[in-house]
């Protein structure tokens, strides 16, 4: 019994090693001549996020392996780490495999948000990345946003941002600027509401953009600890707007996550809450949420972020993935996007389909407002629970 | 080996891996947690301050005594009304009473987060009642959302059903016969009532107290999406403690400080438990 057992497991490998042999050399012999790299079809795509992340991802890749200028050339796969379930993180393992020393791995193409990467870059370096080529990422010439870090060595390809969503049956013109929507505020005390930061992107941005609009530009993307003793200012302006604020029970509410004020402002309670422009718009697209929802952005602007390739220098097929990088700047991917998640499209969207999507147009992706305390996150978090939310 | 010995390892045997599971995914961490209460988040050294800060930072204070004033009025609340209905299931032979003694374990099978969404939908401002108030010309705003109010409210869907199901087990054990018995002496209604039907269910009615209470006092669904931003139930302000503060010693004393809260709620039912009454003796 034991014997026939390790037999079949014998010839189970062997099928599969000669399968995998065979397939390779086929691999190898389709495109040796018009694939420039030395014939290497195969692409390794390694991509982080929630679920709706993965299905955009998997509906590009094919799209890129069938429909685009490079289908049959190469052949991208998707590794998906959903996020919150593995033990080690995407930034984790990039980290590893590089403080490891390893070489020609399968890292070809990483997709990283603005946290990952500076994570990232402090942890290894960004020499650990290549330095991107322009000339092999001719899509890439209209993009305007840059990434604050790692300039050179990463290639954003969406963004997302928050933006001021309003009730435009209630307010025909919104404010423009943070004095002119303060303004606003106090002539209808109760209508806005931003939620609790620590529980949603859409707080902590407005939060954070209140206190370090009154810090140089700087302090913004710094987790030195010498901001925090900057930080009065803010929060005394914070304190200002605190009675102007949506009140419930007789007492002023910042609700819970940013569905939480997306809610409020969709039943009507509030007229104007600070939120993600993807989470608005996909919301508004779908039913959710009612049509008389638009979004807007002041001056300062509220913070985003911008999603960026990179290509690991450990990867090993780098012509592979400027492929799918430049593939991803292609009109047809950027309208993907934009229907599948809102994302703030990076090239000019003149020839795509927006329909649905056209207050994307008008958000300028050129002046992203990026923001990354770190660690000062927390301090802040506690510092806004004990002194704003107490007031009542 | 004895006969004895025998059976006694067999018993063992049977009850050693749940007691195993217990000591592993309860009783461990329950002692690492008390150990780490007492620890400097820093230093790693002895410590009080973990605690002094939950009893001297007046919104942590706060915290406490209002999660204390919310569970009590739900247990109140709770208690009395399962009280009634129980009574009224147990000695009322209607249809309308075997009607609702179908129905009234209903809210326990709808799932939490569902319920507190139905919920949400009807007494916020904008809500239900709200909408049917403004057909009628009466902007009515109940301020239930985001109020201590509210969720208790919402905290007497949960309880009250599982309070009358306990009260209700307890009082379908009292024989008809005995309560028969006393009319016909001359009883009134109110007599049997306060010397016979009380004291025989009031122990399943402090055993339901108990359950409501703990059960109320690290709750968390409930607070967070109806709770104020401040003062905050005790289940939110450890989930602030321990994930947007990443205050883990903190996070450890709040959890033994609820612990100690519940255990007085638990000493309170292992006492009325343990106590025979007179004719048990």
């Amino acid at each position: 019994m034991k014997r026939r057992l390790l037999t079949m497991l014998l010839s189970a490998v062997m099928l599969a090693a000669c399968l995998t042999g065979c397939g390779g050399k086929a691999g190898d012999s389709g495109n040796s001549g018009d694939a420039g790299s030395g014939g290497k079809k195969a692409v390794s795509l390694w991509a982080t996020g929630s679920d709706n992340v993965r299905e955009i991802f998997e509906a590009l890749v094919s799209d890129f392996n069938t429909n685009s200028e490079y289908a049959g050339q190469y052949e991208v796969t998707l590794q998906f780490m959903l996020s919150g379930t593995g033990a080690q993180t995407l930034a984790d393992m990039l980290a590893a495999a590089s403080k490891a020393g390893q070489t020609n791995t399968d890292y070809d193409i990483v997709d990283l948000s603005g946290d990952d990467l500076s994570k990232l870059v402090s942890l290894i370096g960004q020499e650990q990345f290549v330095k991107l080529d322009s000339s092999k990422i001719p899509n890439a010439a209209s993009v305007e946003a840059k990434s604050s870090i790692a300039t050179d060595y990463c290639q954003p390809y969406r963004g997302t941002t928050v933006i001021l969503a309003y009730d435009s049956a209630k307010v025909p013109t919104p404010p423009a600027t943070m004095d002119e929507l303060v303004a606003w505020m106090k002539a209808n005390p109760g209508r806005f509401a931003y939620n609790t930061p620590g529980t949603g992107g859409a707080g902590d941005s407005f939060a954070r953009s209140s206190v370090y609009n009154f810090l140089p530009e700087e302090a913004f993307t710094s987790d030195d600890e010498k901001w925090i003793g900057e930080w009065d200012e803010g929060f005394n302006f914070l304190k200002e707007i605190h009675p102007y604020i949506y009140s419930s029970g007789g007492s002023v509410v910042y609700p819970n996550k940013n569905q939480g004020t997306l809610d409020l402002l969709n039943q009507g309670e509030i007229d104007m809450c600070p939120n993600w422009a993807d989470m608005v718009l996909s919301q508004r697209a779908s039913g959710e949420i009612k049509d008389s929802i638009k979004i807007t952005q002041i001056d300062p602007a509220l913070t985003g972020s911008l999603q960026s390739l990179v290509i690991p220098t450990f990867g090993s097929n780098t012509d592979g993935a400027y492929a799918f990088m430049n593939y991803m700047l292609s009109p047809a991917a950027q309208e993907l996007m934009v229907k599948q998640m809102a994302a703030i499209p990076l090239i000019d969207a003149s020839s795509m389909d927006m329909t649905g999507y056209e207050d994307l147009q008008g958000l300028d992706v050129s002046n992203f407002r990026l923001q990354s305390i770190g660690g000062l996150s927390t301090s802040f978090n506690e510092r806004w629970d004990s002194e704003i939310a107490t007031i009542g | 080996m004895s006969k004895n010995l025998k059976r006694n390892l067999v018993a063992y045997g049977l009850v050693l891996p749940a007691f195993l599971v217990v000591m592993l995914t309860v009783a461990y961490p329950i002692v690492l947690a008390v150990i780490q209460s007492f620890q400097d988040s820093k230093t790693g050294e002895f410590t009080l301050d973990n605690y002094t800060y939950f009893f001297t930072e007046p919104a942590q204070l706060k915290n406490i005594l209002y999660t204390l004033y919310v569970c009590l009025m739900t247990v109140a609340i709770a208690i009395v009304v399962a009280y009634l209905l129980a009574l009224y299931l147990r000695f009322v032979r209607s249809k309308i009473a075997k009607t609702i003694g179908t129905l009234y374990l209903v809210p326990r099978f709808v799932p939490a987060m569902c319920a507190v969404y139905a919920m949400i939908t009807i007494i916020r401002d904008s809500g239900l009642i709200n909408r049917i108030g403004l057909v009628f010309g009466h902007d009515v705003k109940l301020g239930l959302m985001y109020h201590a109010n509210g969720m208790i409210m919402m905290n007497l869907w949960f309880n009250i059903p599982f309070a009358a199901l306990m009260i209700t087990a307890g009082l379908g054990a009292i024989p008809d016969s005995i309560i028969e018995g006393a009319r016909d002496v001359g009883a009134s209604k109110f007599k049997v009532f306060t010397s016979m039907i009380l004291p025989l269910s009031i122990k399943d009615v402090v055993v339901a107290a108990t359950f409501v209470f703990m059960s109320n006092v690290g709750s968390f669904t409930t607070p967070y999406l109806m709770g104020g931003s401040a003062p905050k139930m005790l289940g939110i302000a450890l989930f602030d403690q321990f994930n947007k503060y990443l205050a883990y010693n903190r996070s450890a004393a709040l959890s033994v400080i609820m612990f100690l809260i519940c255990s007085v709620s638990a000493g309170v039912y292992i006492y009325t438990n343990l106590k025979e009454n007179e004719w048990e003796k």
